[in-house]
């Protein structure tokens, strides 16, 4: 599994509440290739949070390898975690997380800003982005002049503006109404099919079987790992 | 490692934060604004004082040396100087035809409680004898009509050179040249007006009348009276070596015994300059101090507010980390929000200084009547500006570090999870 985007094996991740050890994961392995598309799953509490902040190298693991094209995480600096946060790894979160006084271009640009790209590349960039999300003539719009599905959109254009190696989201549906959270996964699906991983971390059985791949978590271990049976049926 | 990118973004970013939170901000830059407030007014006034001193000292001229009973500068024990000897004509006149380094040496009498009176108008001055020389010192530059001459000084004649103050007082709208003044009771013509020479400590010089030496005594006599010595050395560099021969010509003349003090005051710039200086330095001090104290409690206040928007903007920076804002970047963002903030408190500082600089300034000159004042600058000098911005930029990035620094190291999960 060389050509694996992530590989890690054994990983554990304890933390210390007061005096008691609370072990979030307990032993996980997994790898992830280029072009899968995955749903994490697990009810609360299974360490499915923690797997995907390890996942996104958010977190580093207690114990265990986590290798991420090859490179190892749990060694790297603050400022290395960074730099593979911004150049990899693309994050779409369940409350968008947009800057609310910041344009949906600026929003889009600004992992561009962290990276160093001169000013005429990361507009064209972001503005590339926010065509491919369907949202070209909402770029100077801001936040609170958006819908819930547009700002999500915003969000994943910002997730795909530096060409990461995988997009992940946690819960991207979760504020959005059926309806809504549909396009969102179609527009998820169709980035997939153009050659992108995708990671999801979600609770709804719906929302996992746009997966190809279904990996159910429970008290920090993996309780199965399996290929999607209705990925076939488009929704 | 800086980007340039991240630095248009994080001055982006801070001008936003002032702006959304500007009363906010400009509540907690009040002590910055006291600070800068206190630096440029205390910066303008000793730039004043150096201006009014310079100004002064070349009137009065730097290698002008005055002997007198009196030390003009006060010091010294007075009541050991009020005993000591008066100086007499004779000891002038020797003093006179002694010294060789010097380019003139001038006897002079005083008479301070002098009343000068023009028709029905009176005015108190000190009368002034001296020789035709005197005319030649920057001390006697006219600006109206001429000083008197040799002929006339040998002749006694009643003629007299006013100073400005007099001119101003006594005269108002009347042409001075050509008058004829009552000088404690005697008649003299006047013929000429000194030029403004008053400053700081000694606005008298320009409340003084000058008649030729000859005349003084004819008027008034000598008796009882102390003269003093106006040496002039011819340029700065002689000073010390004319200094030392006067010194040495006036203990001799007066039998001062070897290891006992002067009898006699030398009076120069160079003494006024101590006085000018330490005025300066207590000015200085007195503000430092202030100054210091109000950058202090003005850096509690940003340190305190930026702890306060680093904890409301917690979970933007959880996002700005996750999407790969290294710990440079953030810190970075929080520096330049709280120097900005800092450089707000000096811009609102600025005009306000300049308000009280120019009202200062209008009150002295035109209700106290200090016209000496207005060599000051009406204007806030640009150094001081930009002074005044950079350590308020100094102290932002000072009291904005440990905020920044927490804000640097937060941890991107929990940062995240915050609400």
């Amino acid at each position: 599994m060389s050509d694996a985007i992530i590989d890690i094996r054994h990983i554990a991740k304890v933390y210390e509440m007061g005096n008691e050890e609370v072990h979030a994961l307990r032993d996980v392995s997994l790898t992830v290739g280029a072009n899968e598309y995955i749903a994490l799953m697990g009810p609360s509490g299974s360490g499915k949070s923690t797997l995907m902040n390890m996942l996104g190298c958010l977190d580093t693991p207690s114990s265990g390898t986590y290798l991420f094209n090859g490179q190892s995480v749990g060694d790297m600096s603050d400022d290395d975690l960074a730099e593979i946060r911004n150049q990899e790894i693309g994050f779409v979160f369940q409350t968008f997380n947009l800057l609310p006084r910041a344009s949906a271009l600026q929003n889009v640009e600004l992992p561009l800003v962290y990276s160093g790209a001169p000013r005429s590349e990361r507009s064209r960039r972001a503005e590339d982005a926010l065509t491919r999300v369907g949202l070209a003539d909402r770029i100077d719009h801001r936040p609170n002049e958006l819908s819930g599905g547009q700002r999500q959109r915003v969000a994943i254009a910002r997730a795909l503006v530096t060409q990461p190696s995988i997009i992940l989201a946690d819960e991207p549906t979760g504020n959005l109404d059926s309806k809504t959270g549909q396009d969102i996964m179609a527009l998820f699906d169709e980035l997939w099919r153009s050659g992108n991983t995708v990671i999801l971390v979600t609770h709804e059985e719906e929302i996992a079987r746009h997966a190809q791949r279904i990996i159910r978590l429970r008290d920090g271990l993996v309780e199965s790992d399996q290929p999607n049976e209705f990925h076939a049926t488009p929704l | 490692m800086l980007r340039l990118s991240e630095i248009g973004e994080s001055v982006r970013i801070a001008v936003d934060a002032l702006r959304i939170n500007l009363m906010r901000s400009m509540l907690t830059t009040a002590g910055i604004v006291v600070g800068v407030v206190l630096v440029v007014v205390m910066g303008w006034t000793i730039k004043g004082l150096d201006a009014v001193w310079e100004q002064t000292i070349g009137i009065i001229g730097r290698d002008m040396l005055y002997i007198d009973k009196w030390n003009w500068a006060g010091g010294g024990n007075w009541r050991k100087t009020r005993s000591r000897k008066d100086i007499t004509l004779r000891e002038a006149l020797m003093l006179k035809e002694r010294m060789e380094s010097a380019e003139m040496v001038i006897p002079m009498a005083r008479n301070w409680g002098g009343s000068i009176k023009l028709n029905n108008r009176t005015v108190n001055s000190s009368i002034q004898g001296t020789t035709y020389e005197y005319g030649n010192t920057p001390a006697g530059v006219t600006i109206e009509g001429r000083w008197f001459s040799e002929v006339e000084d040998l002749q006694a004649t009643r003629v007299a050179v006013v100073g400005y103050g007099i001119a101003k007082s006594l005269f108002e709208d009347i042409e001075p040249v050509g008058q004829t003044i009552k000088v404690n009771g005697h008649p003299f013509r006047v013929i000429g007006v000194v030029e403004k020479r008053g400053f700081l400590f000694m606005d008298f010089i320009d409340n003084q009348v000058f008649v030729p030496l000859s005349a003084f005594q004819s008027a008034y006599g000598f008796y009882g009276r102390s003269f003093s010595v106006a040496v002039k050395a011819g340029n700065d560099r002689l000073l010390d070596i004319v200094r030392d021969e006067a010194i040495g010509h006036m203990r001799d003349i007066r039998n001062v015994p070897p290891g006992e003090d002067d009898d006699f005051s030398i009076n120069e710039m160079e003494a006024f300059d101590a006085q000018a200086k330490t005025i300066r330095t207590t000015i200085w001090m007195v503000g430092m101090g202030l100054t210091v104290l109000a950058f202090i409690v003005g850096s509690i206040g940003i340190m305190n507010i930026m702890f306060v928007s680093v904890t409301e903007r917690t979970k933007e920076i959880g996002v700005r980390k996750a999407i790969g804002a290294r710990r440079a970047s953030v810190l970075l963002q929080f520096l330049i929000e709280s120097a900005l903030l800092c450089v707000l408190g000096a811009l609102i500082a600025l005009p306000i200084s300049q308000i009280i600089v120019a009202s200062a300034r209008a009150i002295l000159i035109s209700g106290l009547e200090w016209d000496w004042v207005s060599v000051t600058s009406p204007v806030i000098p640009i150094d001081l500006l930009l002074i005044a911005i950079s350590v308020s930029a100094i102290v932002g990035v000072a009291a904005g570090f440990l905020p920044a620094q927490r804000a640097a190291r937060l941890d991107p999960v929990e940062a995240l999870r915050f609400d």
